[in-house]
């Protein structure tokens, strides 16, 4: 084996650098760190009971009083900061001001000696509301005359990027067409048009959200966090709100954490635990409940879908028009216009005539934010069930409709982007196989019924902003790499330490990971979208490739070669195209001691420091003068793609769906740690079995009823295959633009899981659900309207 | 989780002695698996906690001339095991097995579980068909109440605040008996139960229905019997359109409530389907005992 095959981490399923200390206990995780401040506050919030209602007063005068109570926080008090952005300082946790818009919302807060006492005094506080008309309901929210979700005289802003609707709840609108939509319905042979509603859900990560503010007595804010984006997210927002906060006297720190799956995109404790921390000169930790993180951060956001296609007697889909609405729950601000579901519904098939017609509405439901899958696992849920029943119209098998439609490499979407790495084809033939979907399952007489299902999927990476990284060669000749992604144990840093050894030819155990401090880590935005290994390990590669420039400079001044005879491989400089050694890296640190004068150059002790900056081309737009189609050639940066195939048992006398034999595959580009990506597949498997079969929010008075583990039932190992039944495979379509061609793989998993049920499901019992989760209720409803259907 | 004062009593003539100086002030500690949540949500704010784990004789099962004496405070998990729960006895370990998780098991107790007054209870159906008698202690003396009786709503049983649940008495059970009961859940056991039913046949000689008990649990504010559907198999040979009949007769006779787990049309109609099977499978473990 060369020195170059030795150092090629990619593709090897090298271990998690975390794994011993997950695994044995010992990493730790922001809680941890409680036990060092002795003189540490705990905060508490009440809550709005109502899902809409106007503060009449606020009395907290026995909470002040209480002996242990540090501060109460409400949020008409002058240091709470609303600047320009109206509400927005509640959305991110801080108690509301005049109104309340959704049951959950931050109140009163307090900060106290104890959790007890800051829970004795909330329930001494006196808050008298008056209750106003609220919405929660996304199809009564969307109609001219609904209630209004914000009262029109505290001035929010309606529309995104301009637009205004009619009706008052609607947040903003996104709207495209490709071809004629009209005429190729027309001539279409077959028709296929439903109703696809999709439910609201929590990313129910393990870890609640939480955080520890510190005032220290520099006037330095130090906040160790589990929230997400060091940089991009915490510090950025958190500076915006609190004026008497610099660049320089915030610093924030991503501990180990568990889990976000979009949940902490936005700040949702910080903001509070900060200002507590400012006025009480005292650490504060503020960690939310199991309930809280149900009612209090934010959910997925629901998708209402009515899709019609058509197509020719041979199976070629001609025609596609949607309506889609997303229902952004409490939202005050933010990007919901229908355009991230909706791109669920233009990525997978190549379909010359789209007509998409999509909406942003506001209801008075928790806030929503960006779940694993960014709104397209729930729209996609029309178009593959609609698929589905295609299929069955055309008397086609359903793995062949899809590969006669599905976007070729090379081939453009209906946006008009060039699509460069799509392997959704291998994809889909894969799980079919797998599942031998062609084999019919053996029925008896009991009450189960058996079936299967594929399904396809396919998600967009947004290109969001930039990634920066640090490359320190030591003296030694070791490496450090520096970075600020979130790692919420995906394993980000484990990809990135592989790109990092084998872009630098350096065994592994030499290259140590630095992260998410911003006094320490330079910048990056956040982790959402897939867009870890892609953006920040990018900017690996090119922190490496600056470090061997500087590298190569120095070794070729010591030996008198110019910089590009000298190649860097191995933590030593050689000839180019030579195996003859130059010299040993750690030759090029001079050593020093301490009357050493004259001393440039690379000295021991001072690292080299590589810098790299990557940022994804931005979108072109969309909106405005010579865009009225809505199309754009670059609307999104790559897409991902996976296919699921189910095989199924449903219960005619309850209802329940039984998971027996599940085969996913992905398309994630080339994969850095195949072992990583395996654990992304099943994970994201399992946990979108969950929202497709059994949890959601469930609403009763404007208030959710079911904000507990106990009856917002996440799978659990019982609902899941046995291990052997759960197959999975990456199938590559490797990424031109990629580090080492790899995309990123965290969420289109997600997508196809619902509909190859549901496919599974009709193919068992002859029921076509439209509604997600595919609940035990829903499907027995279901059977038994068919069964009087029949009996007419 | 504060409290004032916490006693832990070695006998039940002192548990009873301070519970009656505690009056409605004081609560009951036995695995503590519904307790300690409700003390930690803040929804329960005694001034004092009793427990009782350290009075031996409650956990103890004993079997009698006059039936078996399952202690209040015997462990789920240890209920679940019991070799002396034979025969048409086996319905209560499968019921304190249906409980939850294991670790939930390890804690909780038969009495915790029935005192709790879930209308959901596992436990609960199993020991009112098969005649449960609850006998309690007081500061007043001791008395014994059947367990179908004991219940006065959801959370609230006839005991008095001096009082204490001690042991459940069975009654035996003749030849011929079958018991089953099935926890209806979406996610197994760890759920709490959508509806639970518990049926005990005993045949005769001629293989007609001798005895029958039906008792369904979380579809009522207490775990209720379905008398209309008892008579209506009482005396005749069972057939599948019978213990149709009768399931039918349960989901009409129950009063559900929509909530979280379920609606109430999704319970009725539970309540047929396992209804039936429950009839089904206590008629042929009856035939076989």
């Amino acid at each position: 084996m060369s020195d170059c095959e030795k150092t090629n981490y990619i593709g090897k399923s090298v271990p998690r650098i975390d794994a011993l200390e997950k695994a044995t206990g010992k990493v730790k995780y922001f809680e941890d760190y409680q036990i060092q401040y002795r003189d540490l506050l705990h905060v508490k919030v009440l809550r709005s009971p109502h899902a809409h209602a106007k503060i009449v007063s606020i009395d907290v005068s026995a909470a002040e009083a209480l002996p242990g109570v540090a501060t109460v926080v409400k949020g008409s008090d002058p240091d709470i900061p609303w600047s320009d952005i109206p509400y927005g300082s509640s959305y991110y946790g801080n108690p509301a001001k005049d109104e309340v818009i959704w049951a959950g919302q931050a109140v009163v807060a307090v900060a106290a000696e104890t959790i007890e006492i800051a829970e004795q005094a909330l329930e001494l506080v006196k808050v008298v509301y008056e209750e106003l008309p609220y919405v929660t309901d996304q199809h009564i929210a969307m109609g001219p005359d609904a209630p209004e979700v914000v009262s029109p005289e505290l001035g929010l802003a309606c529309g995104y990027m301009g637009f205004c609707a009619d009706g008052p709840n609607v947040a903003g609108s996104y709207k495209m067409t490709l071809g004629d939509v009209d005429k190729a319905f027309a001539e279409a042979d077959v028709i296929v048009e439903g109703e696809f509603q999709a439910n609201k859900k929590s990313t129910s990560q393990i870890e609640c959200n939480g955080c520890i503010a510190e005032y220290q007595s520099d006037g330095v804010v130090k906040l160790i966090s589990n929230g997400m984006g060091v940089h991009g997210v915490l510090k950025k927002h958190l500076l915006t709100m609190y004026p008497q906060l610099t660049a320089s006297t915030l610093r924030v720190i991503q501990p180990v954490t568990g889990g976000s799956f979009g949940n902490r995109l936005f700040p949702t404790v910080e903001p509070l635990a900060v200002l507590m921390t400012l006025r009480t000169k005292r650490p504060c930790s503020y960690v939310l409940s199991r309930k809280e993180m149900f009612t209090s951060s934010p959910s997925n956001w629901p998708v209402f879908t009515k899709l019609k296609l058509g197509a020719k007697k041979d199976g070629t889909i001609i025609a596609e028009d949607f309506y889609l609405v997303e229902d952004a729950g409490a939202q005050i601000r933010g990007y919901f216009d229908g355009r991230l579901s909706a791109s669920g519904l233009m990525c997978v098939y190549n379909i010359p005539n789209v007509r998409c017609d999509s909406y942003g509405v506001r209801t008075n439901t928790m806030p929503c934010a960006p779940y694993r899958g960014l709104g397209v696992p729930e729209s996609e849920w029309a178009m593959e069930n609609l698929m589905d029943e295609l299929a069955e119209k055309l008397n086609m098998d359903p793995l062949e409709l899809r590969l006669k439609n599905i976007i070729k490499k090379g081939e453009c979407n209906p946006y008009g982007e060039k699509v460069t790495s799509i392997a959704i084809g291998k994809c889909l033939e894969a799980v079919a196989e797998g599942i031998k979907i062609n084999e019919p399952c053996q029925q008896d007489d009991g009450p189960w019924k058996y079936g299967k299902g594929i399904a396809a999927g396919g998600k967009q990476n947004t290109p969001l902003g930039r990634a920066e990284a640090d490359c320190l060669i030591h003296s030694d000749g070791s490496v450090e790499i520096l970075v600020s992604c979130d790692e919420q144990g995906m394993g980000a840093q484990s990809a990135l330490r592989q790109i990092a050894a084998t872009e630098l030819q350096i065994d592994i155990d030499r290259v140590k990971m630095t992260r998410s401090d911003t006094a320490v880590t330079p910048y990056d935005n956040f982790g959402a979208s897939s867009r870890t290994t892609y953006t920040t390990g990018n900017a690996v590669i090119i922190a490496c490739q600056d470090a061997i420039d500087q590298l190569k400079e120095a070794a070729g001044r010591e030996v008198g070669l110019a910089k590009k005879q000298i190649t860097i491989k191995n933590g030593k400089a050689y000839v180019v195209g030579s195996d003859v050694e130059v010299i040993d890296i750690k030759d090029l640190f001079k050593p020093f001691d301490f009357f050493t004068q004259q001393t440039w150059g690379l000295l021991q002790g001072t690292p080299v420091r590589g810098r790299g900056v990557f940022c994804p081309a931005p979108a072109v737009p969309w909106f405005g003068p010579g865009h009225e189609d809505g199309r754009t050639p670059r609307m999104w940066n790559w897409y991902q793609y996976s296919a699921f195939g189910a095989e199924v048992a449903v219960n005619v006398e309850t209802g329940q769906i039984k998971l027996l034999k599940l085969f996913s595959t992905a398309d994630t580009g080339n994969p850095i740690n195949p072992k990583l990506v395996e654990g992304q597949i099943d994970g994201g498997v399992i946990m979108a079995l969950g929202f497709s079969t059994l949890d959601y929010h469930m609403f009763e008075d404007g208030k959710m009823i079911n904000p507990n583990m106990s009856d917002y039932r996440l799978p659990t190992v019982l609902e899941t295959p046995l291990q052997k039944n759960i197959m999975r495979a990456i199938l590559p379509d490797p990424l031109p633009d990629g580090p080492f061609n790899a995309k990123g793989c965290a969420e289109s998993m997600m997508i196809p899981i619902g509909p190859a049920i549901a496919a599974a499901v009709y193919q068992a019992v002859g029921v076509r659900p439209k509604e997600m989760p595919m609940t035990a209720e829903r499907i027995l409803k279901l059977i038994k309207d068919k069964e009087a259907n029949d009996a007419k | 989780m504060k409290f004032n004062a916490y006693y832990e009593p070695n006998t039940v003539e002192e548990c009873v002695q301070i519970l009656s100086e505690q009056g409605s002030d004081a609560k009951m500690l036995a695995g503590g698996t519904d307790l300690v949540i409700r003390l930690r949500s803040r929804v329960l704010k005694p001034k004092t906690v009793v427990s009782l784990n350290a009075i031996p004789e409650l956990s103890e099962v004993t079997l009698k001339e006059d039936g078996l004496y399952i202690g209040a405070m015997a462990r789920l998990m240890d209920v679940s095991k019991s070799k002396l729960l034979t025969g048409a006895w086996k319905i209560v370990k499968t019921g304190a097995g249906n409980v939850s998780s294991m670790q939930v098991r390890n804690n909780a107790t038969l009495g915790g579980n029935t005192c709790n007054a879930s209308p959901s209870a596992d436990t609960v159906p199993g020991l009112v068909v098969s005649g449960a008698v609850a006998n309690i202690v007081g500061k007043n003396g001791d008395r014994s109440v059947l367990l179908e009786d004991f219940f006065t709503g959801p959370g609230k049983t006839v005991l008095a605040d001096d009082e204490m649940l001690v042991s459940f008495k069975l009654p035996k059970y003749a030849d011929k008996t079958g018991a089953v009961y099935k926890k209806y859940s979406i996610r197994g056991d760890t759920d709490i139960a959508i509806i639970g039913v518990a049926g005990k046949i005993t045949l005769n000689d001629q293989g007609e229905v001798a005895d029958v008990k039906i008792a369904l649990g979380g579809v009522a504010p207490t775990v209720m019997r379905v008398p209309k559907a008892e008579d209506l198999l009482t005396g005749k040979k069972l057939t599948f359109q019978l213990i149709e009949e009768a399931a039918v007769i349960a989901s009409e006779s129950c009063t559900p409530i929509t909530d979280a787990r379920a609606t109430k049309e999704y319970r009725t109609e539970m309540v047929k389907v396992w209804v039936r099977h429950v009839l089904t499978d206590a008629a042929q473990e009856a035939q076989n005992n």
